[in-house]
């Protein structure tokens, strides 16, 4: 059964799949609704619908007897656009704002959905999805909707591998395409958050948070710093301008959490950060430059003073190994 | 015994079933007094000199042989009405059985071995009798006692001639009240015999009822297993049943049941199921809502039950008791639908020694709370509720508060507004009242019928009768913490009342009603009207 808290006192209520992985919801879908109402300022408390993580009418939104399911006429964001305000004014009507959606709804949702259902094994999937079912009806849910994700990317024994580079290929081009368009913006279009901002952070969250360190979607996203400088900001920003209740589950800033730590439970604050930060790609790669850029200059001087003396003492000079690993 | 001039004891009675059975069973019913005259079938000797052969000594005539054999007869009818005839069985010789095993039907004669006199014996052979002619594979069953050995006295031997039948599929219709579902239910059912040996009787079945309620099922009834004292019965099934209109959600439940014990007063049994309430219509109210997904049932259920009352359909004399206990989430897995359920159900009819009349009266209350952490703050299952309403007739079914006179099937109790469009386009889909009734977590109901033969003599003849009643019921909410808000007093004071007359026309399966409501008192929100109406009721 869903949890409630404070119902007597709150009129909007945004009612979501679960939390998990450090997320107020681990569901995408459910997470950019979330995102929407904060990016448009309107009060309202969450709720949780765990038992039913099969059904499209989740999310929802309750307004007093009002509510305004996320499978009626274009979905929960047009719904809320509609219903608490458009973000959208002025914005929608630029020349990327269709291909800037269709991208988002089109190749990174398949290539998330791809990643949660098939490419992790299900694992995460399970945990945002299914956990909080029993046991038995869960595993079956969960089969089934993995089934039914394959089935509808046509993927079968045969083609895994050509899907799998044809998901991954679409959701890195959809990548470079939103960091070309986000540049040295804090949003995606003319400075200020909108509906697709809401859908691509999500999108962004459940990526760096829900998926493991092994996904290959994940990394690739790490690849792309001015993504992650993105998340980051925007993160911060919804923190900082909700001033959220302690007993609220909460982003973590740091979108590097690892996904293998588990779920949280509703209600509760996410779990202590880690002490010493895992390394990313591209810092591994800058330590590794460094090194042999600064081995090479002690080279170069040790050659230099070598040569210089060797002409005029032929003394012989023992380079001593100090122990340099250029092996990382 | 000896030197007993009786002829031999008549084979005991095979006893017609009432049932709409579609094989074809002969059943043959004879009275004791006609097996004694039927001297042909009769073999009983303890001494040589009483029957003569027809190859022995001088030939007797017809008539002088019928003398005699009608004078052991009736000196054995005046030994067995005055004094208890010792004897003791020898040997148990079972004919006729080719497939089921022989323990199985040793088991059912246990008694006839431990008979100390003629008399226990002859009542534990009509026992046996019924007790093999239910275990429903069988074509006859015939029991015959023969003198046991010359050397030992005072014995006899007991023949069991069976034939099992032929016909191992079998077809039944019936139409009954289910207590869950407060309504009628018609059912079907194709039966397969005798499968295994084990006397087992093997089942798939195809049920629907009022508010599309649809149930198919598998079962097997094993009357004897080694180590359980009484009949096991395991079924798998699918139910579903359409609330839609007066609570906005659909139920559907996959599951297996275990019948545990099953005797005429007590009943235990497990269900183990997948539960799952869905809205297609969107459009319930905020509590159904929440409960709407998966749940998992596991769940015992035990009931006791005492009717004592001459009739199930037209009861005028006796009294009905029942309690059933019904407790949830039997399983490790703290996820899957915890409750505590009672009820109870006292029935009593009282004789007024003319025309026929009676005066039923019943009280009926029920409760039913969540277990386990956090349950003060938990609602209460959804089906699990009480559901209070339904024209049908609470004279005939027993189990718990359910039906109230005049009111719909759901028709009363807490309520809630339904979801609201904005657009208000989704309205005109669905009832236009605009309120779920979402089930109270305690209930009460109570009546009074009281029942007569009408003037008419054909009337009469057909077991058509009239009856007066009133009725009176209450439900209300005390999970999540609305326990604090309730109030005795008013709690008795939002009681709804209705009255009324009407005519009933029993059949065998079912009775027919038609009645006048008058609703004294009802709430804001219910689903009761003032009116003629028909409804049909069956025995639960």
């Amino acid at each position: 059964m869903a949890t409630e808290e404070n119902e007597s006192t709150q009129r909007n209520t945004l009612v979501v799949r679960k939390s998990c992985f450090g997320l107020p919801t681990g569901c995408p879908q459910c997470l950019s609704a979330y995102i929407f109402l904060k990016f448009s300022q309107v009060q309202f408390s969450l709720d949780y619908h765990p038992n039913y993580p099969d059904s499209d009418q989740i999310p929802y939104f309750e307004t007093g007897d009002y509510v305004t399911y996320n499978n009626e006429k274009e979905g929960i964001i047009e719904c809320l656009k509609r219903d608490v305000g458009d973000l959208d004014t002025g914005v929608s009507s630029l020349p990327d704002w269709i291909a800037t959606k269709v991208l988002l709804t089109t190749w990174l949702a398949d290539a998330l959905e791809y990643e949660l259902w098939v490419g992790c094994s299900g694992s995460s999937a399970y945990n945002i999805y299914y956990s909080d079912l029993p046991w038995p009806i869960g595993k079956v849910l969960c089969w089934k909707k993995a089934f039914w994700v394959t089935q509808k990317h046509g993927i079968s024994k045969d083609n895994a591998e050509v899907k799998e580079e044809e998901i991954y290929g679409r959701a890195n081009s959809a990548y470079d395409a939103l960091s070309i368009l986000l540049g040295e913006q804090k949003y995606l279009f003319e400075n200020r958050p909108s509906s697709l901002d809401a859908i691509f952070l999500a999108h962004a969250l459940v990526v760096l948070k829900a998926l493991p360190e092994s996904s290959i979607l994940r990394a690739n996203f790490l690849e792309r710093t001015i993504l992650v400088r993105y998340v980051q900001q925007c993160t911060a920003e919804i923190i900082e301008a909700s001033a959220i209740p302690s007993n609220y589950p909460d982003f973590h800033a740091e979108p590097s959490s690892s996904a293998s730590k588990g779920r949280s439970t509703p209600g509760s604050k996410p779990k202590t950060k880690p002490k010493r930060k895992p390394q990313t790609k591209e810092e591994k790669t800058f330590r590794r430059r460094a090194k042999y850029f600064v081995v090479a200059q002690v080279v170069a001087v040790i050659l230099f003073l070598s040569v210089r003396s060797g002409l005029g003492d032929n003394a012989d000079l023992e380079l001593d190994d100090a122990g340099y690993d250029l092996d990382e | 015994m000896t030197n007993a001039e009786e002829p031999a004891l008549p084979n005991p009675n095979n006893h017609t079933k009432q049932s709409t059975n579609g094989d074809a069973e002969p059943h043959h019913q004879h009275d004791i007094e006609d097996e004694v005259e039927d001297e042909e079938d009769d073999e009983y000797d303890e001494d040589d000199d009483v029957v003569q052969q027809p190859n022995r000594g001088t030939p007797q005539s017809a008539a002088s042989k019928l003398r005699e054999q009608r004078f052991k007869v009736e000196t054995l009818s005046r030994r067995l009405s005055s004094e208890l005839v010792p004897i003791r069985v020898h040997d148990v010789v079972i004919n006729g059985n080719t497939k089921i095993k022989d323990w199985v039907i040793e088991a059912e004669l246990r008694d006839i071995e431990n008979a100390t006199s003629m008399q226990e014996l002859v009542q534990a052979s009509q026992i046996a009798i019924s007790r093999l002619q239910d275990l429903e594979i069988f074509d006859s069953c015939k029991i015959r006692l023969e003198a046991g050995p010359r050397e030992l006295p005072n014995t006899a031997n007991v023949i069991v001639d069976l034939v099992e039948t032929g016909d191992k599929v079998s077809g039944e219709f019936s139409v009954y009240t289910k207590p869950s579902t407060s309504s009628w239910t018609a059912e079907g059912a194709l039966k397969y015999k005798n499968f295994l040996g084990y006397g087992d009787l093997w089942d798939a079945s195809l049920a629907y009822g009022a508010n599309q309620m649809t149930e198919a099922s598998v079962g097997v009834h094993a009357p004897r297993v080694k180590g359980f004292l009484t009949p096991i019965m395991v079924r798998i099934f699918m139910h579903s049943q359409d609330w839609q209109e007066a609570s906005s959600y659909k139920d559907r439940l996959l599951g297996a049941s275990l019948g545990l014990i099953s005797t005429e007063h007590h009943d235990l049994a497990y269900a183990l199921g997948w539960r799952t309430l869905a809205d297609p219509s969107q459009m319930s109210s905020r509590s159904i809502r929440r409960q709407l997904g998966h749940g998992l049932v596991s769940s015992l259920k035990y009931t006791f039950k005492i009717d004592r009352r001459n009739s199930p359909i037209r009861p005028r004399k006796g009294y009905a008791f029942l309690s059933s206990t019904h407790v949830g989430g039997l399983t490790r897995d703290p996820r899957s639908l915890r409750f505590l359920r009672q009820e109870f159900d006292f029935r009593f009819a009282v004789p007024f020694g003319f025309y026929n009349t009676a005066l039923n009266l019943g009280i009926s209350a029920g409760a039913v709370f969540p277990w386990g952490h956090g349950f003060k703050t938990k609602p209460s299952p959804l089906p699990e509720r009480f559901y209070l309403g339904g024209d049908f007739s609470p004279v005939c079914t027993l189990g718990g508060p359910r039906t109230l006179w005049g009111f719909k099937t759901r028709g009363l109790g807490p309520t809630e507004p339904r979801r609201q469009n904005r657009d208000g386009s989704d309205d005109d889909d669905v009832d236009s009242s605009g309120w779920d009734f979402i089930g109270g977590d305690l209930a009460v109901t109570a009546f009074a019928d009281f029942s007569f033969d009408l003037p008419i003599r054909w009337l009469r003849e057909h077991g058509i009768h009239g009856h007066v009643f009133a009725g009176s019921g209450n439900a209300v909410k005390l999970t999540q913490n609305e326990y604090r808000n309730f109030s005795s007093r008013k709690f008795l004071e939002s009681f709804r009342m209705s009255v009324g007359c009407g005519f009933v026309i029993p059949t065998r399966l079912f009775r027919l009603e038609g009645n006048y409501f008058y609703i004294l008192r009802k709430g804001e929100h219910d689903r009761g009207k003032t009116g003629f109406r028909f409804s049909f009721s069956a025995s639960s």
